[in-house]
C-alpha cells in the first residue's frame, strides 16, 4: 500500500526570513555536496567525456570507435558473455540455495552452529576466497583439495593399477598398457612364458619385491614370472637377470584360442605364477589394461573450459550464507500459526513451503536477488584472483576487462573508460528496480 | 464427523515442563467441548496435541475409531480456527477459504459452491475479493470460521478463537459460533480462558489447571456441584465467595455469623457431618446473598448484616462488595484464580480487612456505600470445601483424593 507520509507544512519562521534558513541549509549540504561532486559527478563526467577519446587522450577524439569496439573485440565478447552466464546462474543459484540453508537449519538442533559457518566466507575478502579456491581447485589431486576429494571416490570405484607406468621389454609382447599385453606366441602347457616390463620408475616397484625367479616347467601346467626387466648399466632384455626385481600382486590372465580369459593368477613376491590343470594348446597369456590404469589425474578446474565454473562455484561459496541470513530471517517473521493452520487445512510440507512460506518470504526473495544481480554485474576481484593469467582471459567479465584494459597492460584508458560507461548503464536498470521496491515499501 | 477420545493424553517439554497430564475425555459426535482455565493450564497444549501441531509425549488421541497419534495435521482432517486468525496474508477471502479444498483437490467447481455456501452463511460475500489487511477484526475472524466450515472436517478445534475482539463483538460472534456448530453438528473443541464463553457455548466444559483435568462436565453441574476448589472459584462471575468456617450441629459459623444450613444441603452432602466442628472452606456465591429487603420471609438464622465497601450498579443488578470478618480461604487454587481476577478487574485486595465478600442484589436495594445492609443467604445453595485437600464435600468419599497441585 502507498500512503505517503502526512504532507508537513515548513514552518515559516518569521525573523531571519528566507535567507537564514536557506544559509543553514547550505551549510547542512555543504559537506555532502562536496564529497558527492569530488568522488562521484567529477570522476563520473570525466569517464564519459574521456571514453570518446583514443588511447592517446584528449587530443584523440575517436567518437563511438570505443564503443564500437567492446562488441567486435573478442576478448570484450568473452567477458560479456561471461556476464551473461553469471547473470542468469548466480542471483538465482544464490537466493535457491540461501532458502533451502534457511528452510534447513530452521529444523534442525546446533543451527547457529551451521549458520555461522555458511556465514563464515562473508568476513573473508573477496579476493582472499578467490585465492583459497584457487589452491583447493588445482589440477593435481596431490595439491588441490577439490581433486584430492574426486580422487578418492574415483579410485575407490575405479582404483588404479599397480603398475601404471610399464611398457614391454621385447617385442614378443604385444598390445599397449591402455588395452592390455598379451604376450605374442601361443602357449601349451609344460611352457614357461617370460613377461619382462620396462620402463617402471623404481618407486612404482611393489615394496617387498624380490630378486626375479623364472620357475621351472611343469608338466600339465603354465608357468611363468613377471618382473622389472631392467638392470642399470645394460642387460639382455627378455632374460631374467640379477639384480631384476618381481614385480608381485600382478593379475596374469590366461586367454583360450577364442580370447576368453579361463584362468587367472597372481604373482608372488618372486614374480612366480603358474596355471594349473591346463588341457589342450593354443593359449594365451596376458596381463589385463587394469594393472596399468592410471590414478585420477585431476579435473582441470583452472583451465579455459572449467574456469568460469569454479569462480561461480566460490562466488556462491560466498553469498550463499548472506543469502541464507537474510531469508532466514525473513523465515523467523513468518507467523508460525499461519504454516500451522496451511498444515491442518490439509497441505502437505511441500506445497505449504510453495504456497505459503515463498509467497510470504517474496519481498525477502527479491532484495537477495536484486542484491545479488548488482553485486554479479560488478564482479571482479573473485576472477581476478581464482583465474590464473593462463586463462583469465577465458574468464574474463566486464568490471575485469575495464581493469585490464585500463590499467593490467593494455593501458587504453579511452577503451577502458568505455567499458567503465557501458557497465554503469547496464546495472541503471536493476538500480531502478530497486528504488521503486524501496518506494513501495515505505 | 467423528467422535473424539483421549486416553491418557500427556504433554511433556522439552525443558521438563509438563504441560498436559493424563487427560482422559470421550468426546461425542457432534459435541461442543470446551477446555477452560487460566494460561499454562495445558488447554492450548491439549488441543495442538489433538491437532497434530505438537508431538504427543504420552497416551493416545483417537478419531472414531482410529489413532491418529502419528499421523500429521493433514492427515487428521480436522480444522483449526486460531486466536490471531493465520490467515494467508497474500491470498484473497476467496482463496483463503478455499485453499484447504485446493488443497485436497477438490474440483473448482465444488470449491467454489462450498466457499460461496460459507460466505453467505458468513455475511462475507461483499468482501470475497479483498485481502485479510483490509478487513475488519470481525470480518477476519469471520474469514477464519469460513475457512474451518468449507472444508466440512471431523472436527472443529478452535483456540480462543474470539478473545483478539472486543466485548461486543465477542458476544456476538459467541452466538454465531454455537449457532453454526449447533446447524451443522460437527464435533468441537473449543479452548478459552474466558469462563463465560466456556459456560454459555460448551455442551459440556472441562476445566484444567496446571496440565491436570479438574472436572468435566455440563456447565449447570459445574456451576452446582465444583468438584473443588479450583472449579469453584474459577467458574461463575463475580467469583464464589469462600471463607474459612466452623461446621457445627445444623450451622455453619464464620467470623461473627453463624447461619443455618439447610436440611437439602445436608441430605445432599452426607460427607458433611464428618466435618462436624471441624473448619472448612465455605462457599457461598454472590448471586445467592440477597438483601433481606426483597425476602421479608427469611428465617432469621440465615442473615447477615454488614457494612457495604463498594456498591456497583450494573442496571438490571447491582454488585456489593463488602468484608467479612473471617479468615479467607488462602489455598494455592484460590489464590491462583483469584490473584487473575483481582488484577483484571484492576482490585487491590490486600488492603482489605477480614474476607472481601460479593452479593449481587436486587436492582431496587437501598444499600449505601459505608451504610449497613442486612443480607439473606440461601441456605439450601451453600458449597463446602475439605481445607487440606480443597475437595468439594459432597458423598461417602473419606479420604478425598490430593489435588494435584
Amino acid at each position: 500500500m502507498t500512503v505517503g507520509p502526512p504532507a508537513r507544512e515548513v514552518p515559516s519562521s518569521d525573523e531571519g526570513g528566507g535567507w537564514r534558513s536557506w544559509g543553514v541549509t547550505a551549510i547542512f549540504l555543504v559537506p555532502a555536496a562536496v564529497f558527492l561532486i569530488v568522488w562521484i559527478v567529477y570522476p563520473t563526467v570525466y569517464t564519459i567525456i574521456r571514453s570518446f577519446f583514443g588511447r592517446d587522450g584528449f587530443n584523440n577524439f575517436v567518437g563511438i570507435d570505443n564503443f564500437k569496439a567492446i562488441f567486435t573485440t573478442s576478448v570484450l565478447t568473452t567477458a560479456i558473455k561471461n556476464n551473461a552466464i553469471w547473470l542468469g546462474v548466480v542471483p538465482a543459484l544464490v537466493t535457491a540455495i540461501g532458502l533451502i540453508f534457511a528452510v534447513l537449519t530452521e529444523r534442525i538442533r546446533w543451527s547457529v552452529a551451521f549458520k555461522t559457518a555458511v556465514f563464515m566466507p562473508m568476513a573473508i575478502s573477496l579476493f582472499a576466497t578467490g585465492v583459497i579456491w584457487r589452491l583447493m581447485d588445482q589440477k593435481d589431486p596431490n595439491k588441490g583439495t577439490l581433486n584430492a576429494v574426486i580422487g578418492v571416490v574415483h579410485d575407490a570405484f575405479s582404483p588404479p593399477g599397480p603398475l601404471s607406468n610399464a611398457a614391454p621389454s621385447t617385442p614378443s609382447i604385444v598390445g599397449s598398457p591402455q588395452t592390455g599385453l598379451v604376450l605374442k606366441t601361443p602357449i601349451a602347457p609344460g611352457k614357461v612364458v617370460r613377461l619382462g616390463l620396462t620402463a617402471i620408475p623404481p618407486e612404482d616397484v611393489p615394496s617387498g619385491a624380490k630378486q626375479a625367479v623364472q620357475p621351472p616347467p611343469k608338466p600339465g601346467e603354465i608357468d611363468g614370472v613377471v618382473w622389472r626387466d631392467f638392470k642399470p648399466g645394460g642387460g639382455v632384455p627378455g632374460k631374467v637377470e640379477k639384480g631384476e626385481l618381481a614385480l608381485p600382486n600382478v593379475t596374469v590372465n590366461l586367454r583360450d584360442s577364442s580370447g576368453k580369459t579361463v584362468q587367472s593368477a597372481t604373482t608372488d613376491d618372486k614374480g612366480d605364477f603358474a596355471f594349473k590343470d591346463v588341457k589342450g594348446s593354443g593359449y594365451k597369456v596376458a596381463i589385463g589394461a587394469d594393472t596399468f590404469r592410471q590414478p585420477f589425474a585431476g579435473v582441470d578446474w583452472l583451465g579455459s573450459q572449467l574456469i568460469t565454473p569454479s569462480i561461480i562455484i566460490a562466488y556462491i561459496w560466498v553469498w550463499a550464507g548472506f543469502a541464507m541470513v537474510v531469508i532466514a530471517a525473513g523465515l523467523a517473521a513468518i507467523p508460525r500459526e499461519t504454516l500451522e493452520a496451511a498444515r491442518t487445512d490439509g497441505g502437505s510440507e511441500w506445497q505449504v513451503f510453495r504456497r505459503v512460506t515463498v509467497p510470504l518470504l517474496a519481498p525477502v526473495l527479491s532484495v537477495v536477488f536484486i542484491t545479488m544481480l548488482i553485486n554479479v554485474l560488478k564482479v571482479f576481484d573473485i576472477v581476478l584472483s581464482v583465474a590464473p593469467g593462463s586463462t583469465q582471459t577465458d574468464a574474463n567479465v566486464i568490471a575485469l576487462a575495464m581493469w585490464r584494459t585500463s590499467f593490467g597492460g593494455v593501458n587504453d584508458f579511452g577503451l577502458g573508460s568505455a567499458i567503465a560507461v557501458f557497465l554503469f548503464v547496464l546495472v541503471i536498470p536493476v538500480l531502478a528496480l530497486n528504488v521503486r521496491r524501496f518506494r513501495r515499501e515505505v | 464427523m467423528a467422535a473424539i477420545s483421549l486416553d491418557h493424553l500427556t504433554k511433556v517439554y522439552p525443558d521438563g515442563t509438563r504441560a498436559v497430564a493424563e487427560l482422559d475425555l470421550e468426546i461425542a459426535d457432534g459435541e461442543l467441548v470446551v477446555f477452560v482455565g487460566p494460561s499454562g493450564c495445558g488447554k492450548t497444549s491439549a488441543l495442538r496435541m489433538i491437532a497434530g501441531l505438537e508431538e504427543i509425549t504420552g497416551g493416545t488421541v483417537r478419531v472414531g475409531d482410529e489413532v491418529v497419534n502419528d499421523l500429521p495435521p493433514k492427515a487428521r482432517d480436522m480444522a483449526m480456527v486460531f486466536q490471531n486468525y493465520a490467515l494467508y496474508p497474500h491470498m484473497n477471502v476467496y482463496d483463503n477459504m478455499g485453499f484447504g479444498l485446493k488443497m485436497r483437490g477438490l474440483p473448482k467447481s465444488e470449491i467454489k459452491r462450498r466457499v460461496t455456501d460459507a460466505a453467505a452463511i458468513l455475511g462475507l460475500t461483499e468482501v470475497l475479493a479483498k485481502r485479510p489487511r483490509h478487513l475488519s477484526g470481525g470480518q477476519r475472524q469471520r474469514v477464519a470460521m469460513g475457512r474451518a466450515i468449507v472444508r466440512e472436517p471431523k472436527a472443529f478445534l478452535m483456540d480462543e478463537p474470539l478473545s483478539n475482539l472486543d466485548a461486543k463483538l465477542r458476544v456476538q460472534m459467541r452466538a454465531e459460533i454455537a449457532r453454526i456448530q449447533r446447524d451443522l453438528g460437527v464435533t468441537t473443541i473449543y479452548v478459552t480462558h474466558d469462563q463465560s464463553e466456556a459456560m454459555t457455548l460448551g455442551d459440556r466444559v472441562c476445566v484444567m489447571r496446571h496440565g491436570f483435568l479438574q472436572q468435566v462436565d455440563r456447565p449447570q453441574v459445574l456451576y452446582d456441584r465444583p468438584a473443588n476448589l479450583f472449579v469453584a472459584s474459577f467458574i461463575g462471575s463475580p467469583a464464589m465467595n469462600l471463607v474459612e468456617a466452623e461446621v457445627g450441629d445444623g450451622v455453619v459459623t464464620f467470623g461473627p455469623h453463624t447461619i443455618r444450613v439447610d436440611e437439602s444441603v445436608l441430605g445432599a452432602r452426607p460427607g458433611l457431618s464428618r466435618y462436624a466442628g471441624r473448619t472448612v472452606a465455605l462457599g457461598i456465591r454472590p448471586e445467592d446473598l440477597e438483601d433481606t429487603a426483597f425476602a421479608p420471609d427469611a428465617s432469621s438464622d440465615s442473615r447477615l448484616t454488614v457494612t457495604v465497601d463498594i456498591k456497583e450498579d450494573m442496571g438490571s443488578e447491582v454488585i456489593l462488595h463488602f468484608a467479612v470478618d473471617a479468615i479467607p480461604v488462602k489455598t494455592e487454587a484460590v489464590a491462583e484464580v483469584v490473584t487473575a481476577e483481582a488484577i483484571e478487574a484492576g482490585v487491590a485486595q490486600t488492603h482489605q480487612r477480614g474476607t472481601p465478600f460479593v452479593a449481587r442484589v436486587e436492582r431496587g436495594t437501598q444499600a449505601r456505600e459505608g451504610g449497613r445492609v442486612e443480607l439473606v443467604v440461601d441456605t439450601r445453595r451453600l458449597h463446602f470445601f475439605d481445607l487440606e485437600s480443597g475437595e468439594g464435600i459432597y458423598g461417602e468419599v473419606a479420604a478425598p483424593a490430593p489435588v494435584a497441585a
